[in-house]
């Protein structure tokens, strides 16, 4: 093997190593080992080629045109440099346009270095947000920020550049600074620290399953309205009924209450309307008592006055009108003890007088064909004295006279049982046909 | 510790479109192959 193929070997091999990192985004140090190509064999495209692609995708679009163009002068044929210059070139104004962002940053970085630092920074912000893949314009920004102590701005530019260019030695550099500022360095140091260390176990440790995550943001939110729903839900059913159930007891309770009140007014009404019939019974009592002494011819006051007229007519000898009136008389209303005995008095001699008064009265109705009031003399002779045959003849008769022929038989059975040996027996016995 | 100041120098300005031609004319394109071509010549020369 000559010196020339040890070259292209060595400058073979630097490509290759440059290709893995560059697929890895170790663009940085990509470039390195492609310089390293290059330098051995100058004609090796696909070096140069890569070099331009990684100047290009670190923002630095006019060494990688440099590259691509040198790359078509060392070999104008099948050379992929071509399309790439042609992708770049194509769109109308891109060329211009990568132009001016260039000479932006180169203004922005003579304004830093001036000490301009607001301009570079505004001037900056510009750049990035039009070529986001810019890593210069990206580690002088978190420069500026670092030195005005805007450390998280400066996180935010240098994890850009990390994100484009992963080992950028530079980057790695700024990022150690910043994190020791906003003390996440600490942070990641414990994190390393706990990953390997093989302490033993406290009793208040937490073992973190596998499965666990931090909760995004999002996923807090959901968590957070799924929380809510399960509240919701809760008060729903579980603590709306109890609150329902407590206010229902609270509400019988009331009435419960209420209920007992309107006994006890419904049991005092009773209690006056039972004193109210009573009171009203008592009064129609007092009026009864009161009609029976005053009222009609059958109230006592009425009874105490044919007393004295029967003792009037009896002192005048009057018997017969004495004893029409004795027989109207109602016994049971003269309860006045002096009356009674004075009626005592007047009963011995009624029923010493009244019967033979009673059955004259009695012919005389008869003979008058007044055969009721005949009937009355006559019972109220029977009850004076009820062994007479010649009284219940006499009935008899009178009965038989109006049709009434079963009382009259049976007064007519009186005569012939009670009074056999009468001579009005036989008279009886003809009556009933006998 | 970062030096701001020390720091900021080191940036240089990119590359400009306008200045690519001349920075490809400007390219040192020598490699290796031609460093040991012209060693061998001189060698053989002598």
């Amino acid at each position: 093997m000559d010196y020339l193929q040890k070259i292209q070997f060595a400058a073979n091999s630097y490509y290759n190593r440059g290709l893995e990192m560059a697929k890895e985004r170790d663009l940085s140090g990509a470039a390195l080992y492609l310089k390293r190509a290059l330098q051995f064999n100058k004609y090796h495209t696909d070096a140069r080629n890569l070099l331009g692609l990684i100047f290009y995708e670190m923002g630095e679009t006019s060494d990688a045109l440099t590259q691509w163009v040198i790359s078509i002068n060392l070999q104008p044929e099948n050379n992929r440099a071509d399309h790439y210059l042609d992708e770049v070139q194509r769109k109308p104004g891109q060329l211009e346009i990568a132009s001016q962002t260039i000479k932006k940053y180169n203004q922005a970085l003579f304004h830093a270095q001036g000490g301009s630092d607001d301009l570079a920074v505004l001037q900056l912000k510009r750049i990035v947000e039009e070529k986001p893949n810019f890593v210069k314009a990206h580690l002088l920004l978190a420069l500026l920020y670092m030195e005005h102590g805007d450390h998280t701005k400066a996180g935010k530019s240098l994890f850009k550049v990390l994100q484009i260019d992963k080992t950028n030695q530079k980057a790695q550099r700024y990022m150690e600074y910043v994190k020791s500022r906003t003390g996440k360095a600490d942070v990641e140091k414990r994190k390393m620290k706990n990953a390997f260390s093989h302490r033993e176990m406290q009793d208040d440790d937490v073992i973190l399953p596998p499965t666990y995550k931090e909760n995004t943001g999002w996923q807090s939110i959901i968590n957070i309205a799924i929380g809510l729903v399960l509240g919701a839900v809760l008060v729903v059913f579980m603590v709306m009924p109890a609150r329902e159930r407590s206010l229902n007891y609270e509400h019988n309770q009331e009435m419960r209450a209420y209920a007992d009140k309107l006994n006890l007014a419904n049991q005092k009404a009773d209690s006056l309307q039972k004193e109210a019939d009573q009171y009203r019974q008592e009064k129609e009592a007092a009026e009864e008592n009161l009609s029976s002494l005053m009222g009609d011819s059958d109230s006592t006051l009425s009874q105490y006055g044919t007393m004295v007229q029967i003792l009037n007519a009896w002192r005048k000898g009057d018997i017969q009108t004495a004893v029409q009136l004795y027989i109207g008389l109602d016994q049971s209303k003269i309860t006045d003890e002096s009356m009674a005995g004075v009626l005592g008095e007047l009963q011995a001699e009624m029923n010493a007088s009244a019967p033979a008064v009673l059955e004259s009265l009695g012919a005389q109705s008869t003979a008058a064909g007044d055969y009721d009031t005949a009937l009355h003399y006559y019972e109220k002779y029977m009850e004076i004295n009820d062994k007479n045959p010649q009284i219940i003849f006499n009935m008899a008769m009178i009965y038989k006279t109006k049709g009434d022929e079963e009382t009259a038989d049976q007064l007519f059975g009186q005569v012939i049982m009670n009074f056999a040996d009468s001579p009005l027996a036989e008279s009886a016995r003809a009556e009933r046909g006998y | 510790m970062i030096d701001f100041e020390e720091e900021i120098q080191r940036f240089k300005p990119s590359l400009e479109v306008e200045a690519v031609s001349d920075a490809i004319i400007k390219s040192d394109l020598t490699d290796m192959a031609d460093i040991m071509m012209e060693i061998m010549k001189e060698i053989k020369e002598k």
